[in-house]
């Protein structure tokens, strides 16, 4: 056991407006109803500068796992666990105050990663769960999630189920995939990253309600590399079962379009169908048919390469309110699938 | 400036939900109380319609209640023009007929269910006929008529661009298409309220323990494409609409963490108050941290988060609130 300890955090204190938004609690406690982890993890805050098309370069932050070798990534190190695991996820804030949330985990509040019903983290913090859903999730920081989130603070967070990695659940029962591509499509407005980090939190207007992306990523990856990028591009062989998740990382509509039929299975972290969600079924998405996501959304998809080829990919990013293609019709990022025989 | 609809019953600020059942007839009237002719309207419910009622003038409309769900009653007059800037509010709908073939009690009438929403309602409580093991507790508990009931929320989300409340005050017109052209909104609210005082809004955060379901009837005014995410346990997508405004129950019933709502929208999601899945089994009911649990709601496209251009995060966002589990409950 733990030495449980809330005070100085809004599970022990009370919530004011002050502490709600512009100074909200901030502290490395103890995680409470601590147990004996099966796997542990550390990220911690990290910034570099992205080159753009054209040669812009803008600073993006994301999360770099301190234990690996090759730990600065962006999106962050994707967090991969079996369900059923006691999972600690140490959070190392080492510049300001950050939070990890753990988005599509249903944890105790302490362990949510949001400041104003638990704390910020200005050190460390080990944030304790049990992923008991396979599926796709994703990690990010939930302070000054505005800008934050926008800034790149985010990575996967992959569930396999009990037969690990390679397996997916089509309502309810295991299928064997030979392939995994996960796509995050995001969108940039270089002027959002010019600001500090705590930029508006305490009253000043400094635009984030004014959002005009002028670049576009999949995965990290601008769209100018994004057909050839081995992060993003999917090369499989006839007869392969591919297993795509797309996390919808945009401010706003992102229309997906794929060359080959795929069928929905899990969305959000929860299987469709089987004998433990009857409310639902796994659904087809014709080829070449238009879907929508917004921000946050998970679609797990099965897709059977039957048929040799090149078959593309496209995102469209759409403002929020107007519906119409962001940057003047430039907000587009496009790859592929290639079957080999 | 805003506008608001007002009953003579309630003249406060919010505009008064209307509790009505399926089947009867409804007349309603409506004074236009504005210096600019005003309309009245329900997407979804034929004859509910006031095309124009002029400044000082009292007209009526008398139509049959369509089937049970959610429903905005607005004013249709420059659509979305007056709309967004206030005019609108929520009509509930008690199905005629609310139960299931198995007997248990939904939102919707035996002619609209599915078997998508009929699995949800009919698994939820210890005693359900579906899956009595999966939500212990009680099944969801219809409160229609009921003006402030404890099972269900409802949550209308809208959007603020001051620049036309402004125009609005001084008189000036407000052409629809550069509303939506040149709309850049600086305020997102929930219940007319956004941020800390959203989230401490009695009548809009659920409360309750482990096993007592509510229905969230959520509903868009505003212009943006909202794409809610809830914390703490996720959310089963149970209605939307049709083109004609019709309420149309899912067939396939999706469990998610975050939805989308397009401006307009109505949809209601249950929030089934379950024990949170992934708090290890060895820490729950937890030991340590103290009950209630609270965990926020909040929009995902995250400019919604803001208010004045910063401030996060007293935008569009509240929280609800699991007080104690199942054994706790008296
Ligand atoms: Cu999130
Ligand atoms: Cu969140």
């Amino acid at each position: 056991m733990s030495d449980a300890d809330f005070d100085g955090t809004s599970v022990g204190e009370p919530v004011g407006f002050d502490e709600f938004g512009c100074n909200p609690y901030a502290k490395n406690p103890d995680t409470p109803d601590f147990l004996k982890p099966d796997v542990e993890n550390t990220r911690q805050f990290y910034g570099f500068d992205l080159d753009l098309p054209g040669g812009e370069e803008i600073e993006i932050w994301s999360f770099r796992d301190p234990d690996a070798r090759k730990g600065k990534t962006w999106p962050g190190p994707a967090i991969r666990v079996t369900a059923g695991q006691i999972v600690h996820t140490k959070v190392k804030a080492n510049k300001g105050t950050h939070t990890i949330h753990l988005h599509g985990m249903d944890p105790t509040t302490f362990n949510d990663g949001v400041g104003h019903t638990s704390f910020e983290v200005n050190g460390n913090y080990i944030y304790q769960y049990q992923p008991m859903n396979p599926g796709t999730y994703f990690y990010h920081c939930h302070k000054n999630t505005t800008l934050h989130f926008e800034m790149g603070m985010y990575g996967l967070l992959l569930v396999d189920p009990v037969e690990g990695p390679g397996y997916a659940l089509r309502a309810g029962v295991p299928v064997k995939y030979d392939v995994e591509a996960n796509w995050v499509p995001d969108d940039l407005d270089p002027v959002w990253h010019e600001l500090h980090h705590n930029a508006g939190l305490c009253g000043e207007d400094v635009g984030l309600n004014d959002f005009n992306p002028k670049y576009f990523v999949i995965s990290g990856v601008p769209n100018n590399r994004t057909m050839k990028s081995r992060k993003v591009r999917v090369d499989a062989t006839l007869g392969d079962k591919i297993l795509v998740r797309v996390l919808a990382a945009a401010y706003g509509v992102t229309q997906v379009k794929i060359g080959l039929d795929a069928e929905v299975i899990n969305v959000d972290g929860r299987v469709l169908g089987g004998p433990l969600a009857p409310w639902s079924q796994p659904f087809t998405i014709p080829a070449d048919e238009t879907f929508e996501l917004t921000g946050a959304q998970r679609y797990d998809m099965l897709i059977d390469a039957n048929e040799v080829g090149d078959f593309n990919v496209k995102f469209t990013f759409l403002d929020w309110i107007r519906r119409q293609v962001q940057a003047n019709g430039a907000g587009v990022a496009e790859t592929r699938i290639r079957v080999k025989a | 400036m805003l506008f608001y609809f007002a009953s003579d019953a309630d003249g406060g600020f919010a505009a008064p939900t209307l509790r009505v059942t399926q089947g009867d007839q409804l007349t309603v009237h409506v004074t236009n109380g504005a210096s600019e002719p005003h309309g009245f309207s329900i997407p979804g419910a034929a004859g509910a319609t006031i095309p124009s009622i002029a400044p000082g003038e009292t007209l009526s409309a008398t139509f049959t209640i369509p089937n049970g769900g959610s429903y905005f009653y607005l004013d249709p007059v420059n659509h979305p023009v007056f709309q967004v800037l206030g005019l609108h509010g929520v009509m509930v709908v008690a199905p005629a007929e609310p139960t299931t073939p198995a007997g248990v009690i939904t939102p919707y009438s035996r002619d609209r269910q599915t078997l998508g929403a009929n699995a949800v309602f009919e698994s939820l409580g210890t005693n359900s006929p579906q899956m009595p093991d999966k939500f212990p507790g009680d099944p969801w508990i219809a409160e229609f008529g009921n003006p402030a009931p404890k099972h269900e929320r409802i949550w209308v989300f809208n959007s603020i661009d001051p620049k036309f409340n402004l125009m609005a005050e001084l008189g000036q017109p407000i052409d629809s298409t550069e509303f939506v052209e040149t709309n850049l909104p600086r305020y997102f609210t929930l219940n007319g309220l956004s941020g800390f005082d959203a989230s401490f809004d009695e009548r809009t955060i659920p409360k309750g323990f482990e096993g007592e379901p509510s229905l969230l009837r959520v509903l868009n005014a505003g212009l943006p494409t909202f794409s809610p995410h809830i914390h703490g346990n996720h959310i089963f997508e149970l209605s939307t609409t049709n083109a004609t405004g019709e309420v149309v129950v899912n067939e396939n019933v999706i469990e998610r963490d975050t939805w989308t709502m397009a401006p307009g929208d109505r949809k209601d999601v249950l929030l089934p108050f379950d024990r949170p899945s992934d708090i290890p089994d060895a820490a729950w009911p937890p030991f340590e941290e103290p009950f209630p649990l609270k965990y926020p709601m909040h929009c995902h496209q995250e400019i919604s988060q803001t208010a004045g251009g910063g401030n996060y995060p007293q935008g569009l966002i509240t929280d609800w609130e699991l007080e104690g589990p199942l054994s706790a409950r008296s």
